[in-house]
């Protein structure tokens, strides 16, 4: 476009196109409606940047990935925002915590709904990503060159379970304190570190003030900066082992839901693998991410909100007797998330609690080491992958039998109680 | 997908829809709002009006910082009316507190005057309740996870459903009253009082601590019962104690519903706080020693019985017309005991009961001595009767008028009295050994000496009535077993050591790892296994009887005979093992 | 002879004859979604307002009429009001300097601020000093169990009483 001869311009006429001059100045590009356009926008917007500019059409398949992984990612956003908005009225005090809790229920405004909101987006987030991480399990998608983003995986997953256990504290009622007393106690019985690692964790010998204050610290700024940091990793190593898994032949075109239809096929940017653009061919069965991926994560977002608000509607986060140091519920219960580790407890301190979970732990993080063939990635219980799917399947069953045992089985003493 | 998405976006609207709508219907907004209203039409000039439909709805609050942490009492938010006069004869909750000479208000210019004023007090200081709930589940503590739901008005949906009538009553709120008013006849208070004198005459003392008032040790302490437990739970630890603890032995006072709510009043009250009181106070009281201070009566044995009303030893026993249903008859305790048991047994009961339940009172030694001078003079035996009367009125209090065990004061016992009923026990015994026991008592059992009041005849015929009428076999003849008279393997270290081996391998399932009786079995088993610690009762039985009682069992309870497990020499190191725990007793 | 297309056989429509139904769930996405962030954005302010204080409250009694006998001029420093009782009028003035907030004290002709020197008369009206405004008067009104109540939520005229 040639730039008109500059005119004297009135102060007047400088008025009257500030809106447009702002509005241009922050929108610089328009909506695409060409499909470079739409291949711009991983260039153009700061936000869309994440996004390749094509995905893989197998990727937005919802049977393949359920959206795991997105639900997991808005959860945390829910998470964040509710939580800050909780962190205005809550205080961090063994006097004042229970108070502020039962001023958030009475009359804050919308202090109940939104921490309903927060109690369940975070029960969600753990129950999600363990789902998640079985699905990459099961559809090989840590094999090479994946290994490392599986790696980053289980780091999230057990940042995320650090975070719902801080968070679990911090109401400061009976429920809170008594959790985390059996929580950080199994903590005690690493060996060598246990008792050291419980002492610095609880800022003094058993659960109080200090525990309180280090928790919410870890809460609100520690481990959600770690998380962000980790899923910043994770995400660019998604984009650069080029895209999520999918199977080595394409399968027949899915159909054209929710698709828009391709007039051109542009090979300026294609799939980025490695750390160096590529040009040229570019497979056949992918899609523009503007507006198809887009669409496709507005679609989860809202799907998790709504069952979120319902949820939340629907039922109240629960807030118990004020804590009483001398009076431990019976029985006592870790979290749900940990109801399968007490459960081990009951029969060993030490491997129920240290050394099972973290050889469990451990075997996760190796996985992609220990498994170095290539076949069977991209669809779900693929054949060749039995036995590797048959094992993690039975650590799952067995992992859920143990909380189900550990929730509905288990009454006072720890002592059998049908639920019935 | 977009259909899923816009069923999705209405949804995400309308659950915020509705969120936005809860939010603004509050309850107590529309109690304001009638407060309000209602106000307007009973003021006095336009002023007044205007003010009035100036003020918008909003949360009221008291914040009381001087009664322990700090309150915030929002009450007054649906409670509008609770200082307005005006509201005296309206509904709640607009309804004004009422005021009364009871709680110190005062008439003063045709108007009255409230001494406990809101401001300084705030709700929850006399009622309990939530102060910083704002709708009537959880302001008034009707939710199951608030430790202090509103005295005497609320009960919570996990109580039992029989104690619910008996919970509410505004006297319950007295407990609060005592929290200031501590004097201990307060007029304001005649609930808490009541239970205080029953905490005494009932001999709470004897088992529960209250700092300042007792110094029992067999219960739990009470000092902080208010504080720790609801009126619920208090209420059934009364009326039955084993039904939070299946161990307890506090026994069943049988008291009644009025004694119940006053005692439950009382122990409401003791919050271990006295907001009237300094800190100094406190402590003072906490390490004195507090003794229970009960007026001595006069000299000599009329002091004894003094005492012995004014402890209250009938809470538990029975003297003249007298009797708690829970210890033995002591009307005739100067035929029974000599002034030697009965100092120890004051001193200490377990010293010659060793599985007694009394507590030990820490009465000064004076007391202990009038008291034994007191019961020593009661020697006036029964007028003599007939076999099943003596049996009626002697025996059966322990034995049961079935002879089977189960008398008024049973279950109180250890060892439990012995049921007759178990034919096969009696016929196992010779009638001489039954003789000696009526006449000589069970040495460290609660069956004491009957010689002084029963002559030789007339126990003959207690004894064959009881065979006769319980038994319902006569003695048959007994077959002869081969049990030495003494113990033929002499004691020493390695034979009770031997025995101990013996006994840990086959005998702690009942007699327990200690051998006191309490192993895991006896719970379940009655007459509990033997507790071989009680020495007065090791003591007085002879070795024959232990061989006997090993080998051949003992019929009519639950000892199995061991004599095809054990050897003779077997036996006699695990008697020896027995008869050396005496010893170390000592 | 032409049919109708039916509507629920999507791939018999052709894509024009499916947007009207593509516009019309799209409206109502957006409008579901943009009308719930609007009353998220409310709800949020709404949260962010506080509907209760921890301070003392801004409406309070202070006592009968008795005890504050005619002439009175009595000023509570917690309340940070004055108390003026002429006769059977009572008013309550702020003591509250209306220059940067300090707590003014009374002074023969009237009030005076330590710390900036402001002076106000007896009224309150500012005779000297940087003050800006005269010191407020608040509401008094008399509750129906006979407590004088202090709202200074409520500013009133100056000159205003209670009469009792």
């Amino acid at each position: 476009m040639s730039t008109p001869t500059q005119e004297p311009r009135t102060a007047l006429a400088t008025l009257r196109e500030l809106p447009q001059n702002v509005w241009n100045s922050i929108f610089r590009n328009p909506l695409p409606s060409t499909d470079l356009e739409r291949a711009s926008t991983s260039f153009t917007n700061f936000f869309l940047h994440i996004h390749p500019v094509k995905v893989n059409r197998n990727t937005l398949r919802p049977a393949y990935t359920m959206g795991l992984g997105l639900i997991a990612t808005f959860l945390f956003v829910i998470l964040v925002f509710t939580g800050v908005l909780l962190m205005f009225y809550y205080v961090p005090s063994t006097t004042q915590a229970y108070d502020r809790m039962l001023d958030l229920r009475g009359t804050v405004a919308f202090g109940i709904f939104l921490r309903n909101m927060h109690r369940w987006s975070a029960h969600g987030m753990v129950a999600i990503v363990f789902l998640h991480m079985c699905r990459v399990f099961f559809t090989g998608g840590y094999k090479k060159p994946r290994e490392f983003n599986w790696v980053l995986g289980v780091l999230l997953l057990l940042v995320t379970l650090f975070l719902s256990f801080t968070g679990y504290l911090l109401p400061w009622d009976q429920l809170a304190f008594w959790a985390i007393t059996v929580g950080t106690s199994i903590a005690g019985y690493a060996p060598l570190i246990g008792k050291q690692m419980q002492f610095v964790l609880l800022g003094d010998t058993t659960v109080g003030q200090e525990a309180l204050l280090r928790f919410y610290v870890l809460h609100v700024a520690v481990l959600p900066s770690v998380l962000v940091l980790l899923m910043a990793i994770h995400f660019w190593r998604i984009r650069k082992d080029g895209g999520l898994s999918r199977p080595e032949k394409a399968a027949s075109p899915a159909p054209d839901a929710g698709v828009v239809k391709l007039k051109k096929i542009y090979g300026l940017q294609g799939f980025v693998r490695g750390p160096f653009t590529k040009l040229g061919n570019v497979p056949d069965d992918s899609v523009y991410s503007w507006p198809n991926l887009l669409m496709a994560e507005l679609f989860v977002f809202v799907l998790t909100i709504s069952l979120i608000l319902v949820v939340s509607l629907a039922f109240n986060a629960p807030l118990e007797q004020p804590v009483n140091v001398m009076h431990p519920p019976n029985p006592a219960k870790a979290p749900w998330y940990f109801l399968g580790l007490q459960e081990l407890v009951s029969y060993s301190a030490f491997w129920g609690g240290i050394g099972i979970p973290g050889l469990m732990v451990a075997v996760l993080f190796l996985v992609p080491y220990i498994d170095r063939t290539t076949h069977g990635v991209g669809k779900w219980f693929a054949k060749e992958r039995l036995l590797a799917n048959t094992i993690f399947l039975t650590m799952v069953i067995l992992n859920i039998i143990f909380i189900v045992i550990g929730t509905f089985f288990r009454g006072p003493n720890w002592t059998f109680v049908s639920p019935f | 997908m977009r259909l899923p998405l816009a069923i999705a976006s209405l949804v995400v609207l309308i659950v915020h829809g509705v969120v936005f709508r809860n939010q603004f219907f509050h309850e107590w907004e529309r109690h304001q709002a009638a407060y309000y209203e209602q106000a307007r039409s009973m003021s006095k000039n336009d002023r007044e009006r205007v003010e009035l439909e100036a003020r918008a709805p909003r949360i009221e609050q008291v914040i009381v910082t001087s009664f322990g942490d700090t309150r915030v009492d929002r009450c007054t938010t649906c409670h509008m009316g609770a200082d307005d006069p005006r509201f005296a004869g309206h509904a709640e909750p607009l309804k004004a507190h009422p005021y009364s000479e009871a709680t110190g208000d005062v008439q003063r210019n045709g108007r009255w005057e409230r001494r406990h004023k809101f401001s300084d007090f705030g709700c929850t200081v006399c009622h309990d309740g939530q102060g910083r709930g704002l709708d009537t589940f959880y302001s008034h503590g009707e939710d199951e996870f608030w430790p202090e739901p509103l005295l005497g008005y609320v009960t919570q949906p996990n109580w039992r459903k029989d104690f619910g009538p008996k919970l509410k009553g505004r006297e319950y709120m007295e407990a609060n009253c005592a929290q200031c008013h501590t004097q201990e006849d307060f007029a304001g208070t005649p609930h808490v009082n009541r239970g205080r004198k029953l905490f005494y005459a009932m001999n709470c003392y004897g088992c529960h601590k209250i700092d300042g008032m007792s110094e029992g040790t067999l219960g739990p302490d009470l000092t902080e019962a208010g504080k720790k437990f609801k009126v619920d739970y208090l209420w059934e630890s009364i009326v039955e104690p084993r039904a939070n603890l299946a161990t307890s032995f506090m026994p069943d006072f049988h008291l009644n519903q009025a004694d119940v709510e006053s005692l439950v009043i009382f122990l409401k009250s003791r919050r271990g706080v006295n907001f009237a009181e300094t800190s100094l106070d406190r402590y003072k009281a906490h390490v004195a020693n507090v003794a229970v201070v009960i007026p001595p009566g006069t000299a000599g044995e009329k002091a004894g019985e003094q005492l012995l009303g004014d402890r209250a030893c009938t809470a538990c026993h029975k003297l003249g017309d007298r009797d708690g249903g829970i210890a033995p008859d002591l009307s005739y305790e100067g035929l029974i005991r000599d002034d030697a048991w009965l100092g120890d047994h004051f001193l200490n009961p377990r010293s010659r009961v060793p599985d007694s339940i009394m507590p030990a009172f820490r009465f000064p030694a004076d007391d202990f001595q009038k008291l034994s001078a007191y019961l020593e003079s009661l020697k006036t035996p029964p007028a003599a009767a007939d076999a099943r009367t003596t049996f009626t009125n002697l025996c059966a209090r322990c034995h049961g008028e079935k002879g089977d065990g189960n008398g008024k004061v049973a279950w109180y016992i250890d060892p439990s009295p012995r049921d007759f009923t178990k034919q096969g026990f009696l016929a196992s015994k010779p009638r001489t050994r039954f003789i000696a026991s009526i006449q000589e008592g069970v040495g460290g059992t609660s069956m004491p000496p009957w010689k002084r009041i029963l002559k030789d005849d007339q126990i003959s015929g207690v004894l064959d009535y009881v065979v006769q009428d319980f038994a319902k076999e006569p003695f048959k003849e007994l077959k002869a077993r081969n049990i030495p008279d003494e113990n033929p393997v002499a004691s020493s270290p390695e034979s009770i050591a031997h025995g101990e081996r013996m006994f840990l391998l086959r005998c702690t399932g009942c007699h327990g790892r200690k051998a006191d009786g309490k192993g895991p079995n006896s719970l379940d088993i009655l007459p509990h296994p033997r507790n071989f610690r009680n020495h007065w009762f090791v003591e007085s039985v002879p070795d024959r009887r232990l061989f006997e009682s090993i080998q051949y069992g003992v019929q009519g309870t639950a000892m199995p005979s061991w004599i095809d497990t054990f050897t003779p020499n077997d036996v006699g190191d695990i008697v020896n093992f027995i008869r050396s725990l005496q010893n170390a007793r000592k | 002879m032409k049919v109708a297309p039916r509507s629920h056989d999507k791939q018999l429509l052709t894509e024009d004859a499916q947007m009207p139904r593509r516009r019309l769930l799209t409206w109502l996405s957006s409008f579901g979604l943009f009308a719930s962030v609007i009353l998220a954005a409310v709800s949020d302010w709404l949260f962010f307002k506080p509907r209760v204080t921890y301070g003392p409250n801004a409406r309070f009694a202070i006592g009968k009429p008795d005890d504050f006998p005619p002439g009175t001029r009595i000023a509570r420093d917690v309340e940070r009001v004055c108390i003026v009782r002429e006769g059977n009028k009572i008013a309550a003035i702020s003591t509250t300097c209306t220059h940067l907030g300090c707590i003014v004290g009374i002074a023969d002709t009237g009030f005076a601020c330590p710390c900036h020197g402001s002076h106000y008369d007896q009224d309150g009206n500012v005779t000297g000093g940087p003050a800006p405004k005269p010191l407020p008067w608040f509401q008094v009104t008399l509750a129906p169990n006979g407590d004088i109540v202090i709202d200074k939520n409520s500013s009133v005229d100056p000159g205003t009483y209670l009469t009792v």
